[in-house]
């Protein structure tokens, strides 16, 4: 855990906000308390864009019928990160393996929803509104920041990663989801030219408390200066980790860069309780081995480094990973070496002090839906309401529209 | 000034009692502003210099009846909105023309009231999907803004974006929803802990049949449940109008409004029951008539107290209209000065700020108050303020914009912040700061704060151009602070 004269001297160091003169001292420490890492649990959501093969994920290895079906993609006792007698995690996955004999990773098998849709884009669209129908225009992490409490203030969801916020964060109150990606959107603008650094001091020397201001005080003024700070504060921690002299390097790019920019937020009491990642390039109907490989490892390399780095900030056990893709692949592998469209599929939590363990069977490989696909035994919206309930303590009821079981086997705590 | 006693200490009585100007206490800026805050949506400068003029008793009158021509605007201001409605479907147009009411329709507590009861009975258009449902509810609350409750409330459980918003075509006999009867007892009228399940369960069976053409109410006699129902204690074969004609017999139902309303128009501060019970009781008595309670608040001893002083948080329409009524002068239009607001240009910093009207976040409205703000929230608002002093916030997004205007170059008089230099002689450093202060905050702001602003302005000694311009980087800077967030 960092101490605060450690936690100080880093979230502040080469920031303008240390540069204030004779109001520092009781500056910097109201600076701290409005900044302070708070308890408050968060969420971190990976999206598996292209539909992972799920089969491939959490292989059924001991299965006959599995290496049947996929004569050239399959893996072996011996390849697999083995989680049981009968599933284990794709070789790619090694990453993971200290973090499940850990207890700190579970993984769901059979997850889906009725009548499974198999365009990428609409079926992407129901995970992330939480809505098989379709209708809903807003997404179950945009309803749920509403409803949640964020002691911090924070950005209610940030996106890391190019482009505009994804539906699952739309209908988030505020600036609701802000994305972060090559084209940083959370920046102070202060004109051009040669005056920003005048500016930029000005509208911190204007909003600061008065030195004589007692810490206790809440009154509608001190809040909102309190607000303020943290701002600027928020906006020159995300300025230094992404231009400083410590930029992390290649961010937009890997997963990992997104992890490591998610920690350094977390670390420095950014307040923000829900973020959002995406992996691309899951659509393997092609030649899958070496990219699912090369997936895979990039996936549990980033989610076990980010734990290392928030162990080494102590914030590790506030902080809950979930993975998901649209959907799961087919049962057999093509002629291409690759996978298609299909349904069911697994998902991954992982997390300090969870109790990990494989959640449900895995789906039969005879027993198929009509479509001979997977079927599902664990609608999605139960992971959600698991999540919401549990973790991020806001009624599941109220932002998926209907209450939902529990997965009793699913220790988010 | 004195700390005052705090509002367990003060008597309910005296409190609501008309406030008169003293020479301790005078009608200044200060109140002028406070009152223009909350009856309207800011003043101009020019504004408050009339309203200290013209008198205390003047201006809250004109506050409250708006500019004499402004029940004859309505139908014109109307016109207009029925067209925005037409001409996109996810309700830009719409959302444009109420800000151009909001601003210059010449009734702003008209407007503000109707923004209440839009946050009140908080539908959108997300789930209604059609503007034209939602200017006809927003002609409704316009309509019943400052008018007396009973019949808002009636014609709110007809109307037809509220139809679909909470599903009351899928309420049908034998196979109640529970929706709309549900948000009638819980946010419309009594507020919760002043019904019980069982109330719901009934009423629901008296809205069976309640349903909607797609535009307005149609009553479904085939699906209506005509049996006997017992709703807040009475029994009878109850329709909807009948639940509703109960749910405004309910004593809780002046205490749920009168609270809402003192925290939108008074303090966010919670007060204590008895505070408000003398404005319950008279509530009650005029038949829930809105005018005189809104009057009765805005008059009081009360008001101009700091117990009201800076004791509510902007909503995000309330600081950017603020912000740009402070700034724009309205030149006649033969004057070559002359510039028309762009309205929409606001829309997207709104959303930005957590207010998108007409869509507000779920039936409960926008939770407001200190949820306003948030680190995104807050550096929208800060860059708003900046968008706003050096003009780019009219320019048309970058995409249609036919060729690159500098934001270097200084806005049009009529929008520029330095304006004010101008109009009062201001060079020196402190003028220049006093000059900006009256005109973004008037009310003062925290000593240290106006130091600092004092010192960025005089740093190597502007003249000219480059005053000016340091001028807007300071109204900028006021823009951003405390005070400016408060109402």
């Amino acid at each position: 855990m960092f101490s605060r004269r450690q936690f100080l001297t880093h979230s502040l160091r080469g920031s303008s906000l240390v540069a204030l003169g004779a109001v520092v001292p009781e500056f910097v420490a109201q600076t701290a308390r409005a900044a302070a890492p708070g308890k408050d649990t968060i969420l971190v959501v990976v999206e598996m864009t292209g539909g992972n093969d799920g089969i491939n994920t959490v292989i059924p290895y001991a299965d006959d019928l599995y290496h049947k079906a996929r004569p050239t993609l399959r893996q072996t006792k011996q390849q697999v990160v083995v989680l049981n007698d009968n599933v284990g995690l794709h070789s790619g996955m090694q990453a993971l393996k200290p973090m499940w004999e850990a207890g700190n990773l579970s993984v769901i098998q059979g997850v889906g929803y009725p009548n499974p849709d198999r365009s990428h884009f609409e079926a992407m669209d129901i995970w992330h509104a939480a809505d098989p129908t379709r209708k809903s225009k807003t997404g179950w992490l945009g309803r749920a920041s509403g409803s949640m409490k964020n002691r911090d203030g924070g950005v209610p969801i940030l996106h890391v990663g190019p482009g505009k916020a994804p539906l699952a964060a739309a209908g988030a109150e505020g600036s609701g989801a802000v994305s972060v990606g090559e084209q940083n959107a959370f920046k102070l603008e202060l004109g051009n030219g040669d005056r920003k650094d005048a500016r930029r001091k000005l509208l911190e020397e204007v909003s600061a408390p008065a030195k004589t201001a007692g810490s206790g005080e809440d009154n509608p003024l001190s809040f909102v200066q309190r607000r303020q700070v943290q701002t600027l504060t928020a906006v020159e921690n995300l300025r230094e980790l992404l231009e400083g002299p410590n930029a992390i390097r290649g961010f937009g790019g890997g997963l990992q860069q997104k992890f490591q920019l998610i920690a350094g937020l977390i670390a420095r009491g950014f307040g923000t309780r829900i973020f959002y990642v995406s992996l691309e390039g899951f659509d393997t109907h092609a030649e899958q081995g070496p990219t699912h490989q090369q997936l895979l490892t990039q996936l549990a390399t980033g989610i076990s480094e980010f734990f290392r780095e928030l162990k080494d900030t102590g914030n590790d056990d506030r902080v809950r990973v979930m993975t998901f893709s649209e959907f799961g692949r087919r049962v057999n592998e093509n002629g291409s070496r690759g996978t298609d469209h299909g349904a069911a599929s697994c998902m991954l939590l992982a997390g300090t002090g969870m109790k990990g363990k494989v959640v449900g069977k895995h789906p039969s490989l005879s027993d198929l839906d009509t479509d001979n696909d997977l079927k599902y035994h664990t609608d999605f919206r139960r992971v959600y309401a698991t999540l919401l309930d549990n973790w991020l303590e806001c009624d599941s009821k109220s932002v998926l529209g209907a209450k939902w079981d529990h997965i009793k086997d699913l220790a988010v705590r | 000034m004195a700390v005052p006693p705090p509002l367990d200490k003060l008597d309910p009585t005296e409190v609501w009692k008309p406030w008169k100007p003293s020479a301790a206490e005078p009608w200044d800026r200060k109140w002028a502003a406070h009152l223009y805050r909350r009856a309207a949506f800011g003043a101009s400068s020019a504004e408050l210099s009339l309203a200290v003029k013209n008198g205390y008793t003047e201006t809250l009158d004109l506050l409250l009846k708006g500019q004499p021509k402004a029940a004859e605007m309505v139908s014109t201001l109307n016109d207009v909105g029925r067209v925005a409605a037409t001409r996109d479907a996810d309700g830009t147009q719409l959302r444009g023309w109420w800000l151009y009411c909001m601003l210059q329709g010449g009734h702003p507590l008209r407007e503000k009231m109707s923004l209440f009861w839009h946050n009140h009975f908080a539908t959108s258009i997300v789930k209604v999907r059609d503007p034209d449902l939602m200017f006809r509810q927003n002609v409704l609350f316009r309509e019943h803004a400052l008018g007396t409750f009973g019949p808002l409330l009636q014609a709110a459980t007809r109307d037809g974006a509220m139809l679909l918003w909470l599903d009351s075509n899928s309420n049908v006999k034998g196979k109640a929803n529970e929706n709309y009867a549900r948000e009638l007892m819980e946010l419309f009228s009594l507020g919760v802990g002043n019904y019980a399940e069982k109330d719901v369960r009934e009423a629901a069976r008296a809205f069976t049949g309640w349903h909607t053409d797609g535009i307005g109410f149609r009553f479904n006699e085939a699906q209506h449940d005509d049996g006997d129902k017992t709703v807040l204690g009475k029994t009878g074969a109850w329709k909807g109008d009948d639940v509703v004609k109960i749910a405004l017999e309910q004593p809780a139902c002046a205490r749920f409004l009168v609270r809402k309303l003192y925290s939108f128009f008074v303090s966010e501060i919670d007060p204590p029951a008895a505070l408000l019970e003398p404005l319950c009781a008279s509530f009650r008595k005029s038949e829930y008539d809105v005018a005189s309670l809104v009057k009765t608040m805005l008059a009081s001893r009360h008001f101009y107290s700091d117990h009201a002083f800076r004791t509510r948080i902007k909503s995000p329409v309330e600081f950017a209209l603020g912000a740009v009524l402070a700034t724009y002068r309205r030149y006649d239009e033969s004057d070559p000065h002359s510039r028309p607001l762009a309205h929409q240009s606001l829309i997207r910093w709104l959303t930005g700020m957590g207010q998108t009207l007409f869509a507000p976040p779920n039936v409960k409205g926008w939770p407001g108050g200190r949820t306003w703000l948030n680190t995104a929230t807050v550096l929208e608002r800060n860059n708003f303020a900046a968008a706003l002093v050096s003009g780019v916030v009219w320019l048309p997004p970058a995409e249609q914009q036919a060729f690159v205007v500098s934001s270097d170059l200084p806005p049009p008089k009529a929008l520029d912040p330095a304006r004010v230099l101008e109009e009062q002689k201001a060079t020196k450093p402190e003028d220049v700061v006093s000059a900006l202060l009256d005109q973004y905050a008037p009310g003062g702001v925290r000593v240290e704060a106006r130091e600092k602003l004092v010192a960025f302005v005089a740093d190597e000694r502007p003249t000219g151009l480059l005053l000016a311009r340091r001028a807007r980087e300071a109204a900028h800077a006021i823009l951003t602070m405390p005070e400016c967030q408060l109402a």
